[in-house]
């Protein structure tokens, strides 16, 4: 078993972290937070130039020919910087389904552009009811001849607001089964009927509500195969989840850092606050809980890249994350006092990101239950 | 980076259960690793001296230690890949001085030649039981604190004083016992080791402590005038604490091990819920509740264990393991502790039934008719009580872990005027 | 609101207290644990003699009269002491079933001579797979001609092989029916069950055992409802108990953080460990005013189901709690058999799963809360 990152992981992380550094000043994460589309298009183009959008994307097609497991070092740092923009969305959400799943005009019509910068992607899958489940997609698309016409609400879509292309996961059919009768959509944000609302969440990220009505999408606009969706949109929850789980990782080793240097730095009662053995403690359990994640996330990735099946180890990752980030960082909340709650301190930018990504895609209760099934109960 | 097992790695570990699934006694419940077992009863121990010599017989103990005194030189990832999948299994036999860090290590970093040509093959052939002579009831956390006298009086030191806490003396033939050779230096100046053979060796007095588990598996020890051949010191005269950072720097076993032990209670709390029909026929596995928690403490395992993967790592790659092993060791405790909370939870009242040791072995078929699971997670609740203070408290470990952390250290109090 | 206890009470604490301080050494708790009987009936007699066991009881049965509440100061008292015995079962599970539902008859024969030490009561409620589930009850009591013949298991039940009278809560044709069963008929066997150390639990074999409507307690029919009350009075009485063991672990743990030097000094003077005897206090406060809270409800005989199961199931998780943190601040000390402390975690452990669990309590606040 070899733990250790290879020379060029260990290159890409560095660059990304002073990359990331220079161009994401705190100043531009809280700006995004206000701002209608949550990115910059020129650091957008950048960070198409760097490489990055098309890392985990067949050379042939634009992409870098890297793996999942180098994807999620790259999300650590952005999870670290706080990057504001639909990365995830466009790489995870949109690039990667079409990639494994699409045909190939469907890739060389898509993927070139996405690497490049020219096309921003996402997924539209939960609605009203708020759940991850098969039985909750509701949002109808019926055939008429060689097309289907949806109708329907999905709400919670990261980014809808600035992508280009939408994968829509609507009901085909009413089987038996929830699962069976799903259908995967690439439909264009501006088709006629399509309609985006803007919600205003807890971490200033791009989520919408995005009203589909009697939106015309052609047969060859599919994703995969017709009733047989719900197989894609779990893998996608799979990569999601673990993608999300890199970006907290990296939040979490920040809050961390902060964490110590504001014991050294703070004095009160004539000494620095992290010389009380308390605070020592609560740093100490908040370390144990941030190097622990690491080991299983990067193994999580490993076997993702590999090819192994992995649900198991995603699940135990994210529901470990979805409360050990939480932990992290309201233990340092109780560290900083009252500065660590203005506006005007870093700290609170990942408390709000810690419960966005605890919600995204699973919370512990959805990965428990996840866990519990692959325990074989 | 690579999780891979390699073939090799595979071969050896099959080899190793195939060993267990033959040598145990069938249907083995499985005692835990911190020897209160083992040492508490007999029928337990007899089955440990039996499993130590077959171990021997395939040349498994001294796995790592050179060919010259009686070892097999093979590579630390066996060794490794040994005691994890006895304690999966709770087999005894392996003895902690054959452990990473133990006795034996202790002997082949520190000892003389002739040390090491007396006992290792001892241990090699499975002859030794081993026990650690360190706390007192003034040394705990302080161990720098020790007492226990001993007197450098021509050939022999006389030892006097008492230790306590010392799990499987009673059983023991050798022990190192950490003893004050110069009461006039700084308090962990003036310490040195001390090889004593307690079987054989008069003077030496023994009291059984029995735990709030019921067990009785560790002593205080007394010593009264107690002659040991000068021969028998470990490294040098009161140079014993720099030996015991040695030993506490390698040391990784335990939390991994408390981690690996606990795996085994998650999965038969898994059967058990599979098996198990509440009041209105559906399987205990289909409660909401029981499914969550098991799996929150699951999950907990697992990420715990992951990071005894970067340990091994550590160890076998030469890097620095003594912080990684400071975590571990937190979360081996807390882990093991809030399994047992969850098993009591799941048991309901039928978790306050069962015998001392808590395994079907010690049930008796009259008195533990209802017991279920042999009283296991009673036992659980009971002894893991320890597990956040035995080899080190959890706050002093969180000491240590904010010292790595850079945490800047409390201030001297200012000298009084 | 008034948190306070009454002169009366108080002197009723103070006088319990001085009583287990010389009867009940730490060390004869442990020498008892071990006796079958688990109690020494010189010491029940002397309980009674001081008015105890018939505390809540009516003068006319030769009871004092007192309320609820104070026999919940008492049982706080005889948690602090670990004192074994069926004052519980007796008082709680026993008296005040035969004073609520007896006959005249029933409570003339019973309950003067409860009072003066000179029989010893409990209840079997428990079966092997319906843990405090009446709906699901397989213990049959079934009536023919003038008889009713009761067949099954209860299991947990406490003091059994000591009580001269059991109190069986039945399934019949319409519900759940209460019988007052003397322990040595014909039928019905009692077997002490390996629990935890001190507590005296029984599986109680009712084999074909031959009762009459005047042996009923309340009625045909009439027990489902009282079964709440009496689960009500005993996890309120177990709260009282385990609140009074962990306010003296609370104590010795505060102590001990005095006297113990480590690194060359009190190991009270680390924040790690103060913050631990804080943490203790907290949970404690919070376990004594809902506690209480619950217990003069009871007492006012209020509609409570709420109080009560918020008690219990705070109890449950804060006393696992506390008793941990006073492990922890003792360190290997106090897992040691010679040591106090473990009597008090086992303490804890029994009231948790007797007279139902968090989780069981948790449900019910749920459902008081509308879910």
């Amino acid at each position: 078993m070899d733990l250790a990152l290879s020379e060029e992981q260990e290159m890409l992380w560095k660059s990304a972290r002073d990359f990331l550094a220079s161009k994401v000043p705190k100043t531009l994460v809280r700006q995004m937070e206000e701002d209608e589309k949550g990115y910059v298009p020129e650091l957008w183009k950048e960070m198409a130039d760097l490489g990055w959008i098309g890392l985990p994307f067949p050379e042939q097609l634009g992409g870098g020919g890297f793996k999942f497991l180098d994807l999620v070092i790259l999300l650590e740092e952005m999870g670290r910087a706080c990057l504001p923009g639909p990365f995830l969305s466009t790489v995870v959400l949109g690039g990667m389904p079409v990639v494994e799943f699409g045909t190939e005009e469907q890739k060389k019509a898509i993927i070139p552009k996405l690497c490049k910068g020219e096309l921003i992607m996402t997924m539209a899958l939960t609605e009203p009811s708020a759940r991850y489940e098969a039985k909750a997609v509701q949002v109808e698309a019926k055939a008429e001849g060689d097309h289907y016409i949806i109708n329907g609400t999905k709400l919670f879509v990261n980014d809808a607001n600035v992508a280009d292309k939408i994968i829509v996961v609507a009901r085909t059919a009413k089987k038996q089964h929830p699962e069976e009768g799903i259908t995967l959509f690439l439909v264009d944000r501006k088709a006629p009927g399509v309609k985006i609302h803007l919600l205003k969440t807890i971490a200033g990220d791009k989520q919408c509500e995005v009203t589909f009505e009697k939106v015309k999408v052609a047969k060859a606009d599919i994703l995969g195969k017709a009733d047989h969706g719900w197989a894609i949109v779990k893998k996608v929850m799979e990569w999601a989840a673990l993608a999300k789980s890199a970006e907290m990782q990296g939040g979490a080793q920040q809050v961390l850092e902060m964490t110590i240097q504001y014991g050294k730095d703070r004095v009160q009662f004539d000494r620095p606050i992290g010389s009380f053995q308390i605070l020592q403690h609560y740093m100490a359990d908040m370390s144990i809980d941030v190097d622990s994640a690491r080991v299983s996330l990067h193994k999580a990735a490993w076997m993702l890249s590999e090819g192994i099946p992995c649900r198991k180890e995603v699940a135990v990752i994210k529901g470990w994350l979805d409360e050990a980030y939480r932990r992290v960082t309201a233990q340092s909340h109780q560290i900083h006092g009252a500065i660590g709650f203005t506006k005007d301190h870093d700290l609170e930018l990942y408390f709000r990101r810690a419960k966005a990504a605890e919600l995204y895609f699973g919370d512990a209760d959805f990965q428990r239950e996840i866990v519990a099934q692959e325990l074989g109960m | 980076m690579d999780f891979r097992i390699t073939p090799e790695e595979e071969a050896f570990r099959k080899e190793v259960k195939e060993f267990l699934d033959k040598e145990l006694p069938k249907d083995w419940p499985g005692v835990d690793p911190d020897l209160y077992h083992e040492d508490a009863f007999d029928n337990i121990h007899e089955v440990s001296l039996a499993m130590q010599k077959k171990l021997a017989a395939k040349e498994w103990l001294g796995l790592t230690w050179p060919k010259k005194y009686g070892g097999h030189e093979q590579p630390l990832w066996k060794q490794i890949i040994l005691e994890e999948e006895m304690t999966y299994r709770g087999s005894p036999g392996l003895d902690p001085y054959q452990f990473v860090g133990g006795m034996g290590d202790l002997l082949l970093d520190f000892g003389t030649e002739a040390q090491r040509m007396k006992y290792l093959p001892m241990m090699v052939r499975g002859e030794i039981k081993g026990a650690t002579g360190m706390s007192e009831p003034n040394a705990g956390s302080d161990l720098a604190n020790i007492q226990l006298k001993a007197e450098l009086q021509g050939d022999y030191f006389i030892l006097n004083g008492q230790k306590t806490w010392q799990s499987a003396a009673h059983k023991a033939d050798l022990e190192p016992v950490y003893v004050r050779t110069d009461p006039n230096l700084l308090k962990h100046r003036g310490i040195s080791i001390i090889l004593v053979e307690l079987k054989k060796t008069p003077g030496i007095t023994m009291r059984p402590l029995e735990m709030m588990s019921g067990l009785k598996a560790f002593n205080e020890v007394f010593y009264d005038n107690v002659k040991v051949p000068k021969e028998n010191l470990l490294g040098e005269i009161n140079g014993g604490w720099k030996i015991v950072m040695a030993a506490l720097s390698h040391e990784r076993a335990y939390g991994v091990m408390l981690l690996i032990n606990i795996r085994r209670d998650i999965d038969l709390l898994v059967e058990y819920c599979k098996e198990t029909k509440d009041v209105d026929g559906v399987p205990l596995s289909k409660n909401k509740m029981i499914r969550n928690r098991l799996a929150d403490v699951a999950i907990q395992q697992e990420i715990a264990r992951n990071v005894g993967y970067k340990l091994n790592h550590l160890a076998l790659t030469g890097g620095n393991v003594v912080s990684t092993a400071n975590t571990v060791k937190i979360l081996g405790g807390v882990t093991t502790q809030r399994v047992a909370q969850v098993g009591m939870q799941i048991m309901g009242m039928y978790g306050q039934l069962g015998p001392v040791g808590g395994n079907w072995r010690q049930t008796d078929p009259v008195k533990d008719k209802w017991t279920r699971l042999g009283g296991r997670m009673k036992h659980l609740y009971l002894s893991t009580v320890c597990n956040t203070i035995a080899a080190g408290t959890t706050e002093v470990a969180r000491n240590a872990a904010a010292g790595a952390l850079g945490c800047p250290r409390e201030p001297k109090p200012a000298p009084k005027k | 609101m008034d948190f306070g206890l009454s002169e009366q009470q108080e002197m009723l604490r103070k006088t319990a207290r001085d009583f287990f301080k010389t009867e009940l050494p730490k060390t004869l708790v442990k020498e008892l644990a071990k006796e079958p009987k688990g109690y020494r009936p010189e010491m029940w007699k002397k309980m009674a003699d001081l008015g105890w066991v018939g505390l809540v009881l009516p003068e006319q049965y030769g009871g004092s009269d007192a309320s609820f509440l104070d026999l919940t100061i008492l049982m706080e008292e005889m948690g602090r002491a670990c004192a074994p015995g069926p004052f519980l079962s007796t008082v709680v599970l026993g008296a005040l079933t035969v004073l609520e539902l007896g006959t005249e008859e029933q409570k003339k024969a019973i309950l003067p001579k409860l009072a003066k030490g000179e029989i010893v009561l409990t209840m079997a409620i428990a079966e092997p797979h319906a843990i405090y589930k009446p709906d699901f009850f397989e213990v049959e009591a079934k009536h023919a001609a003038h008889h009713y013949t009761v067949s099954g298991t209860k299991l947990f039940v406490t003091d059994a092989h000591v009580a001269d009278y059991i109190v069986v809560a039945t399934k019949t044709k319409g519900g759940v029916t209460l019988f007052l069963v003397d322990a040595k008929s014909p039928g019905v066997t009692c077997t002490l069950l390996p629990a935890m150390f001190g507590e005296r639990q029984c599986e109680v074999k009712f084999d074909g055992v031959k009762l009459t409507r005047s042996d009923m307690l309340g009625g045909l029919n009439r027990g489902k409802d009282y079964l709440e009350r009496v689960m009500h009075r005993a996890a309120v009485a177990k709260c009282s108990e385990v609140l009074g063991g962990l306010e003296y672990v609370l104590e010795i743990s505060v102590q001990y953080a005095k006297d113990r030097v480590a690194f060359g000094k009190p190991i009270g003077t680390y924040q790690a460990i103060q913050h631990h005897c804080a943490n203790m206090l907290n949970d404690l406060d919070s376990c004594r005013c809902m506690t209480r809270r619950a217990a003069w409800m009871v007492s006012e005989d209020l509609p409570c189901a709420l109080e009560v199961s918020l008690a219990k199931a705070w109890m449950g998780q804060a006393s696992r709690r506390i008793t941990a943190l006073g492990h922890e601040i003792h360190g290997a000390m106090a897992f040691q058999h010679d040591h106090d402390m473990h009597l008090f975690t086992k303490q804890a452990v029994v009231a948790e799963a007797s007279f139902g669990s968090s989780a069981y309590h948790g449900e019910v606040v749920a459902k008081e809360l509308g879910l």
